[in-house]
C-alpha cells in the first residue's frame, strides 16, 4: 500500500503509550527552535535530511471501556464493543507522534497540514484486544507548497497485522532532499475550491456534475475541536480555540480531519462491513463553527461520502471500500 | 371457511365469517371516531398536557358511544412528544376517562404513524380473536413538548445520585460548568442526519422536480376540502370541542392560490435546486387527540352500533435515507404496492385514497413515484408505473396541511374520517340499488424512513 521504503528495521521500544500533552510541548519547542535560530532559518528553503530509519513501538495497548464510550457518543455511534477504526487511530496516534517528536525528524511538528489518510482494516478490533502498535515515517517528498511526509502505523493483535493506517502530513515552506517521485497521496489540500460545487441551479443541464444532494448535515460548534481532543487527547492547537489557532495563522479552530473523517464514517454506519478500506483526502479545512453539507453516495461495493460547506466549498471525501485479496 | 385456510391469508372479505376462530381471522371494524379540534402550537391548548388531551378525546368517545363505566377490551395510544413521566400515558388516559378502570391499556410509538399502527395492532387483535373490542388513539402537543436537560447536566444529576461521599458529590459538582446548565434544544432532525423533516422533503422535492404551483394548489385544495366538509357536518359525529375551540384552528378555508404564493420559502434554501416548500405548503406544529372505536360485528351489534369500515390489512415499509437510497418521507410509495398486491387490487380499485400530507411535496412526490415508468420498474419491480390516483379521490375532506398535524393523532383523524366516509357511500349504493366493495387506503409516512399503509372497506 506505500511506495517507501517501508517498515524500518530499527526498533525503539516505549515502555507505555507517551502522553501527547508532553509531546506536543516537545514539539512546539523543537519547531520554535529551529524557526528562531540562524541555523534554522538558513535550512528552510534547503533540502531536509532524510527520515531516521526507526520505528516507534509499544505493546500491550488496551482501550478502556468510558474512553471508547465517549468517541463512540461524539460521533454518533452506538458504543459497542468493537473499536471504530478511527478510535484505533486515537491508540495508535501517540506512538506515531513520538516518531514526529524524537530528535532527528526533520520536519516541525507545529502546523503541519494533514492532507490525506488511509486505513486498512482487516479485522474489527475488540475492546479487550491488546495491541501492540508500530509507528514510522517514510515517503519524505516535496510537495509544491513544502514537503509531505507519511506516518505509518500499524496495529497487531497476536502477531496478526488488523489494522495499517497511514496519515499524510505537509510541513509547509520546508523543502525535502529526497526523492523527487511524487506529490504523496490523495489530498490537494488546498484552501479554497475543490472540485465540485459549481454553484449552478442543480439541473445538471450544462453538463457540469451538479453538487449531489446532501443526505445530512453537520453543525459543529465553536467547541468542536476541544470535543474532539477530549476523547482523542490529540490537543493540537489549531483546534482548540481561536487564540491558539491564530498563533498557527488560522483565524479560527480547525475541526480536527480525523473528526470529520470519522464522522463520516460513522454517517455510512454498520454498512462499512468488518474488513475495510477507509479513505480521507482533505481539502479546504473546516473553519469553527461551522455547517457541513454531507452527501452519502454508494461507490462501487462501498461509499462515498462528500463534505461541503457553504458556497460548495470543498471540506473532505472519504471512501470505504470492502478490503478483498487478504 | 376452515380456520386453516384463513390462516395467512390477510384478503379475507368483509363478512366472509361470523364469531371468533381461535388462531382464524374474523373481520374487525371501525366503529366510530372521536378527536379533539386540533390547535396551532401556543394556541387554545397550549398548557394542555398529552394526558390531558388524550383523556379529553377518549372521554368524548365514551359519551358519544355510551361507553360509560364499561370495560373496553384494550386501549392502545401513543404520542411522539412524550415525556418520560408518561411511560404509561394511555394507560392514565383511560384510569381519568369514563371507562372502566378494568380497561387495560398499552403504548404504542412510531412515529407519525403512531396512531395507524396502533389501529393495525388493535384491529389484528380482533381478527384474531384475542379482543372484542378496543379503543385505537393518539396525541401530541408540541406546545407542552419536553425539553431535555444537557448531556453533560443530566450525566452528572446522575452520577450525583450515585456518589456515596460528600467528596464524591463535590467532585461530580466540580466538573459542571455554567453552559451546561443551559437545556438542551428540541430539534425535529433525523438523529442520524441531523437534518429536519422539512429540509428532508426539500431535498426530495428536489429530486422529483416537484413545483410550487403544484404544492401551494394542494395545499389549498386541503383547505377547501376540510372547510367544505366542516359546513357539510362530516365532523359532527367525529369531533367534540375542547377548551372553547369547536374546529381545526389551522384552517384557513378562505385562502387563495395567491396569499399561499406570497409566501416565502423556509425548507430547501441552501439546495442548487429552487426552495418551494412555504409554512403555507408544510403541516404546522399542532395540538390534538384522536381515537377510533374498534369492534367485531358482534360486539358492535350487543351495543346497538353499526360498523363503519373493516380493517382489512396493512403493510409497513422503511427506506433507507441514511445513504441517500430514498427520500425520509417515501416509505409509503413501498408499502402501498406491497399492500395493494396482496389483494389482487390496483389503485383505481379504490374509492378513497388517504396520504398523509407532512408536506404537500410528500404527497406530490409519493404520487410522482406511482407515476414513474423507472421507479415502478427498477424500485418497485413492476412491469411499469405502479399507476395515477384521480384527484377526486385523494384527501377528499383534506388533510393534515389544513387540520393540522399533531403526529401521533394524525391516523386516528384520517381513519376515523375515512370509515365515516365508506359509510356513507356504500349506504348510498345501496339505496341506489347497486352494491359493490367501497375501498379506502390510508398511508402515513413517518420519521426514520417509515411508512404505514391500510386497507379499509365498507361494512
Amino acid at each position: 500500500m506505500t511506495d517507501g521504503p517501508g517498515r524500518p528495521r530499527r526498533e525503539t521500544v516505549l515502555p507505555a503509550v507517551p502522553a501527547l500533552g508532553g509531546l506536543y510541548a516537545a514539539g512546539a519547542r523543537a519547531s520554535l527552535r529551529a524557526r528562531l535560530s540562524p541555523a534554522g532559518r538558513a535550512a528552510a528553503g534547503r533540502p531536509a535530511p532524510a527520515l531516521p530509519d526507526v520505528a516507534h513501538v509499544v505493546r500491550g495497548v488496551t482501550a478502556d471501556a468510558d474512553h471508547l464510550t465517549a468517541y463512540q457518543h461524539l460521533l454518533g455511534e452506538s458504543a459497542t464493543d468493537t473499536l471504530p477504526p478511527g478510535f484505533v487511530h486515537v491508540l495508535a496516534f501517540p506512538v506515531a507522534m513520538s516518531v514526529m517528536t524524537a530528535p532527528g525528524f526533520p520536519l516541525p511538528l507545529l502546523g503541519m497540514v494533514h492532507l490525506a489518510n488511509r486505513v486498512e482494516q482487516r479485522r474489527p478490533v475488540r475492546l479487550g484486544d491488546r495491541l501492540d502498535v508500530r509507528a514510522w515515517a517514510q515517503d519524505l517528498h516535496p510537495h509544491p507548497r513544502g514537503t509531505s511526509v507519511r506516518l505509518v502505523a500499524e496495529v497487531e493483535v497476536d502477531g496478526e497485522t488488523v489494522w495499517t493506517g497511514v496519515s499524510t502530513y505537509l510541513a509547509k515552506g520546508v523543502a525535502a532532499g529526497v526523492g523527487a517521485e511524487g506529490t504523496g497521496m490523495g489530498g490537494t489540500g488546498t484552501d479554497g475550491t475543490g472540485t465540485d460545487g459549481t454553484g449552478t441551479d442543480g439541473t445538471g443541464t450544462d453538463g457540469t456534475d451538479p453538487r449531489p444532494l446532501p443526505t445530512a448535515r453537520w453543525r459543529l460548534p465553536a467547541d468542536t475541536g476541544r470535543r474532539y481532543a477530549a476523547v482523542s487527547g490529540d490537543r493540537n492547537p489549531l483546534h482548540l480555540s481561536v487564540a491558539t489557532a491564530r498563533a498557527l495563522g488560522q483565524p479560527r479552530p480547525l475541526a480536527h480531519g480525523m473528526h470529520t473523517a470519522a464522522r463520516a464514517l460513522a454517517q455510512v454506519g454498520p454498512a462499512r462491513g468488518d474488513a475495510l478500506v477507509w479513505t480521507a483526502t482533505f481539502g479546504s479545512p473546516v473553519r469553527l463553527p461551522a455547517t457541513v453539507d454531507v452527501a452519502v453516495a454508494r461507490a462501487g461495493d462501498g461509499w462515498t461520502v462528500t463534505g461541503t460547506g457553504r458556497g460548495g466549498r470543498h471540506h473532505l471525501t472519504v471512501g470505504v471500500a470492502p478490503l478483498v485479496g487478504t | 371457511m376452515t380456520p386453516s385456510s384463513t390462516l395467512g391469508d390477510p384478503g379475507t372479505r368483509v363478512g366472509d365469517h361470523s364469531g371468533a376462530v381461535p388462531g382464524g381471522t374474523r373481520p374487525a371494524y371501525v366503529l366510530g371516531g372521536n378527536r379533539t379540534p386540533f390547535a396551532r402550537a401556543g394556541g387554545r391548548y397550549a398548557h394542555a398536557s398529552n394526558l390531558d388531551l388524550l383523556t379529553a378525546a377518549l372521554d368524548g368517545l365514551v359519551a358519544r358511544h355510551g361507553l360509560q363505566g364499561e370495560r373496553v377490551g384494550e386501549v392502545a395510544a401513543g404520542a411522539v412528544l412524550k415525556h418520560s413521566r408518561d411511560f404509561n400515558l394511555t394507560r392514565e388516559a383511560v384510569l381519568g376517562s369514563a371507562l372502566s378502570a378494568t380497561t387495560p391499556a398499552y403504548d404504542v410509538q412510531q412515529a407519525c404513524a403512531t396512531g395507524l399502527e396502533a389501529v393495525v395492532g388493535l384491529a389484528n387483535k380482533i381478527r384474531l380473536g384475542q379482543l372484542e373490542s378496543a379503543v385505537a388513539g393518539g396525541v401530541d402537543s408540541a406546545s407542552d413538548a419536553p425539553v431535555a436537560l444537557n448531556d453533560r447536566l443530566r450525566r452528572a444529576l446522575l452520577d450525583l445520585r450515585r456518589a456515596r461521599t460528600p467528596q464524591a458529590r463535590l467532585a461530580v459538582l466540580a466538573r459542571l460548568r455554567p453552559g451546561d446548565l443551559a437545556p438542551e434544544a428540541p430539534t425535529a432532525g433525523e438523529p442520524r442526519t441531523g437534518l429536519s423533516m422539512g429540509e428532508h422533503q426539500a431535498i426530495t422535492t428536489a429530486q422529483w422536480g416537484i413545483t410550487r404551483a403544484a404544492q401551494d394548489e394542494l395545499a389549498l385544495r386541503s383547505h377547501q376540502r376540510l372547510g367544505a366538509a366542516w359546513d357539510a357536518g362530516v365532523f359532527d359525529d367525529l369531533v367534540t370541542p375542547y377548551r372553547g375551540l369547536v374546529r381545526d384552528a389551522n384552517l384557513r378555508a378562505d385562502t387563495s392560490l395567491e396569499k399561499l404564493a406570497a409566501l416565502k420559502p423556509v425548507f430547501g434554501r441552501g439546495l442548487d435546486a429552487p426552495a418551494t416548500m412555504t409554512a403555507g405548503n408544510s403541516t404546522p406544529l399542532t395540538d390534538g387527540a384522536s381515537t377510533v372505536l374498534l369492534g367485531s360485528r358482534e360486539w358492535a351489534a350487543e351495543h346497538g352500533l353499526t360498523p363503519w369500515a373493516a380493517v382489512v390489512d396493512a403493510e409497513v415499509a422503511a427506506v433507507d435515507f441514511v445513504h441517500g437510497e430514498d427520500g425520509l418521507l417515501l416509505a409509503p410509495a413501498f408499502a402501498v404496492p406491497r399492500l395493494l398486491a396482496r389483494h389482487g387490487l390496483a389503485l383505481e380499485d379504490l374509492d378513497l385514497v388517504e396520504i398523509h400530507e407532512a408536506f404537500a411535496a410528500t404527497v406530490l412526490c409519493t404520487l410522482a413515484a406511482w407515476e414513474s415508468e423507472t421507479f415502478g420498474r427498477e424500485r418497485l419491480g413492476l412491469d411499469g408505473a405502479f399507476g395515477t390516483v384521480k384527484e377526486d379521490r385523494l384527501n377528499v375532506h383534506g388533510s393534515s396541511l389544513a387540520a393540522g398535524h399533531p403526529f401521533a393523532a394524525t391516523g386516528g383523524r384520517v381513519v376515523a374520517t375515512v370509515a365515516q366516509e365508506l359509510h356513507r357511500r356504500r349506504a348510498e349504493l345501496r339505496a341506489a340499488g347497486e352494491d359493490r366493495p367501497v375501498r379506502a387506503l390510508v398511508s402515513v409516512c413517518a420519521a426514520g424512513g417509515l411508512g404505514v399503509a391500510a386497507l379499509l372497506e365498507a361494512a
